[in-house]
């Protein structure tokens, strides 16, 4: 845990928490407490409401810079506080945490304006890294090559080189390397690469995503070269941005 | 108290309507019999006096004063009540009528009017006045004694008849009532013990010879389903405590140790991560429990679509090939000869194929081989995935698909126990059967969800 924020303050020059805020809207005293002091010790500032009214009014001040908020508040509930807020025009980005694990629930959720969702019971490591992502939009850029460090990539003609040598990937290995470029030097989890880059939802097996990745780092880190792909014990991976 | 529960049966209720319905349509019977008779009485007198009258005028003026006379002892009297012969100024010639009728016209036809004799009460008579050719007025008269006599009888037998019928009506009503009252008290009486918790007790349905018995026999079946059902959530219940407790004691246990020993950091920290990882193994089969139910419980089909299953084999092998290939086993993923379109949720469906291959890789030995694809059998559409495993025996395959069901063989693999339940539970949303075969050349085990004609009709009808 604490090696993931040692290695984000070693990063600080790339990307730092530091000013940013998070707004939380939880009414369970405990779980807020948790997330506010694991926030706090990664450098976040956080606001904490226990109710919707409260968290939508908070919301509304444009003090926050991404807002976590549960599915069921006393009072006005989170999609409503989101809803809400998205008429009013405010495009604050919001990761709904619920209890709810509905096949269908995660649907409504983004419907109403989430720009993520989260099921409890998470791991902090999993919020926090969701949050980070949410912070920091994607390179979703146009253009049609990418390039980060000693590596290449053309998307029309689905290319990869590093420093010059080409890579043979399979389809699945480039979907999977392009979206570590589009998000350089962030923390993604396993969920998240699932969801993203699969679009499943569920996890049969807790090395599904790692045998993928072990294979593409394989092919991308050859012998004597420096590593790009990074795992982070008990969150997921990281494309490491060289010096 | 008796008396008051008994106007509140049905039996008792219908029993009155019925009551109440007799004598509607004995009062209508009667009604109809009484007219008829008047008519007929009617019609009867008019001929009678008729057919006299014109006798009778035929006759010569003295022989007429004659037979006049003489009627007043005649038997003819009994036909004809009244007769008299009278004088254009309606002066008695002849007869019993001692005055000329009230109100009575001259025109050969009946009149009904009343006679005011000269002691005793007025009487109704049917009277007919025939003016003779030499002047004279022939009045003839019928009584209504007759009619009178005929209707008090009827009366009297309408009375006979309904006060007797009425009070069997009433008492056979009353009878029956009570049986079903007790008969309805004793099925209280049994739900009221199997409310009080006796959830073993059922109501008294015999043979199921009529309605009661039946709705009786209806209710203890469904009372069997739901004794069955809390069964089964006692039984996953226990489950979960089971399966919930062990890793839960290895936490308590690490932790307490960790406590009492005090341990270096390093080490502290290794247990805090194993606990963690106890702890997620724990929230996996409550996450699993839950979807499961979630499942089981959703009769919404929002994500339903057409769905090509050669396209769920694709991405499935996709996901799991590099697993195969880094335990040392091979997948292979077939395309059937013909497409197969499924009506189905495209999320879930991969969701059951990536469980059983994961289930397959699992139980497969090193070098093993898993196959997986969709095939047409019988104009169904089929998934099937096949492993050269340790295979399951005939009698486990029911069972494996179960709840927590662990063979023997599969103690030693980690997992929730889970896995086929899910499949189950998918399966049976999609409306498909799940069968358990022996795999190809009689070795390991071949899995195949067998998709309903209906849907793919539905795809058709799509396309």
């Amino acid at each position: 845990m604490n090696g993931t924020a040692d290695m984000l303050k070693e990063d600080a020059d790339f990307f730092s928490p530091n000013g940013k805020t998070v707004l939380l809207v939880e009414d369970d005293g405990t779980i807020a407490e948790e997330i506010a002091a694991e926030l706090t010790a990664r450098g976040f500032k956080v606001l904490h409401e226990a109710t919707g009214d409260a968290g939508l009014e908070a919301a509304l001040r444009l003090e926050a810079d991404v807002m976590v908020v549960d599915r069921l508040l006393p009072g006005l509930d989170g999609l409503s506080v989101i809803e809400t807020m998205r008429q009013q025009g405010i495009r604050l980005p919001a990761l709904v945490l619920s209890a709810l694990s509905a096949v269908d629930d995660r649907v409504t959720g983004l419907k109403a304006g989430g720009d993520d969702y989260l099921t409890k019971p998470f791991a902090i490591e999993e919020l926090v890294a969701r949050i980070e992502v949410l912070l920091r939009r994607p390179d979703d850029t146009r253009s049609t090559k990418l390039h980060l460090g000693p590596i290449d990539m053309d998307l029309i003609e689905r290319r990869v080189w590093r420093d010059g040598r080409e890579i043979e990937l399979l389809p699945r290995e480039f979907r999977l390397l392009e979206y570590l470029m589009r998000r350089p030097g962030q923390v993604l989890t396993r969920s998240m690469l699932l969801e993203d880059v699969w679009q499943y939802r569920f996890i049969p097996r807790t090395n599904l995503v790692d045998v993928h990745i072990g294979k593409l780092r394989r092919k991308i880190d050859g012998p004597g070269e420096e590593p790009l792909i990074e795992s982070i014990r008990g969150t997921g991976f990281r494309l490491r941005v060289p010096d | 108290m008796f008396l008051t529960e008994l106007f509140r049966t049905a039996t008792f209720r219908i029993t009155l309507m019925a009551l109440a319905a007799m004598a509607g349509v004995m009062v209508m019977q009667f009604g109809l019999v009484y007219a008829q008779l008047e008519a007929v009485e009617s019609r009867r007198s008019t001929e009678l006096l008729k057919g006299e009258a014109e006798l009778l005028a035929q006759m010569s003026p003295e022989h007429l004063e004659y037979v006049i006379r003489r009627r007043a002892t005649d038997d003819l009297r009994l036909i004809i009540n009244s007769a008299g012969l009278f004088d254009s100024g309606h002066a008695l010639i002849a007869g019993d009528l001692r005055t000329w009728p009230k109100g009575l016209k001259a025109d050969g036809k009946p009149h009904n009017v009343e006679i005011y004799p000269e002691e005793g009460d007025s009487y109704p008579l049917r009277v007919l006045a025939e003016k003779l050719p030499d002047g004279t007025i022939l009045v003839l008269g019928r009584s209504f004694y007759l009619l009178s006599e005929q209707k008090l009888m009827l009366r009297h037998t309408m009375l006979v008849a309904a006060i007797p019928t009425f009070v069997f009506a009433l008492f056979l009503g009353i009878v029956l009532s009570h049986r079903a009252l007790s008969r309805v008290k004793e099925m209280h009486e049994a739900i009221d013990r199997i409310m009080a918790g006796d959830i073993h007790e059922r109501l008294p349905a015999a043979k199921e010879w009529d309605d009661l018995e039946r709705l009786a026999g209806s209710v203890n079946r469904m009372l069997d389903r739901l004794e069955r059902l809390m069964d089964d959530m006692r039984e996953v219940g226990n489950d979960i405590a089971h399966d919930l407790r062990t890793p839960l004691s290895r936490v308590r246990a690490r932790l307490e140790r960790a406590l009492s020993t005090g341990t270096e950091p390093e080490a502290l920290e290794a247990t805090v991560g194993r606990a963690v990882d106890d702890l997620d193994q724990c929230l996996g089969i409550i996450t699993a429990l839950l979807r499961i139910a979630e499942i089981e419980n959703s009769r919404r089909k929002a994500g339903f679509g057409q769905v090509l299953l050669a396209d769920l084999v694709a991405d499935v092998f996709d996901l799991y090939e590099p697993i195969a290939e880094m335990e040392d086993k091979v997948l292979v993923a077939k395309e059937g000869e013909a497409p197969c379109f499924v009506w189905g949720d495209r999320h879930l469906l991969i969701e059951l194929l990536a469980n059983l291959v994961d289930n397959a890789i699992k139980f497969t030995p090193e070098g093993g081989r898993i196959t997986l694809g969709s095939q047409r059998i019988n104009g169904a559409a089929t998934l099937f995935v096949t492993d050269t495993g340790v295979g399951i025996a005939p009698t486990e395959r029911e069972a494996v698909l179960s709840r927590f069901y662990r063979s023997d063989k599969s103690r030693h693999v980690p997992g929730s126990g889970l896995g086929l339940s899910l499949v189950c539970a998918i399966a049976h949303l999609h409306e498909a059967h799940v069968t358990i075969e022996t795999g190809a050349e009689g070795i390991g085990t071949c899995f195949r969800i067998t998709f309903p004609s209906a849907f793919l009709q539905k795809v058709e009808d799509c396309t």
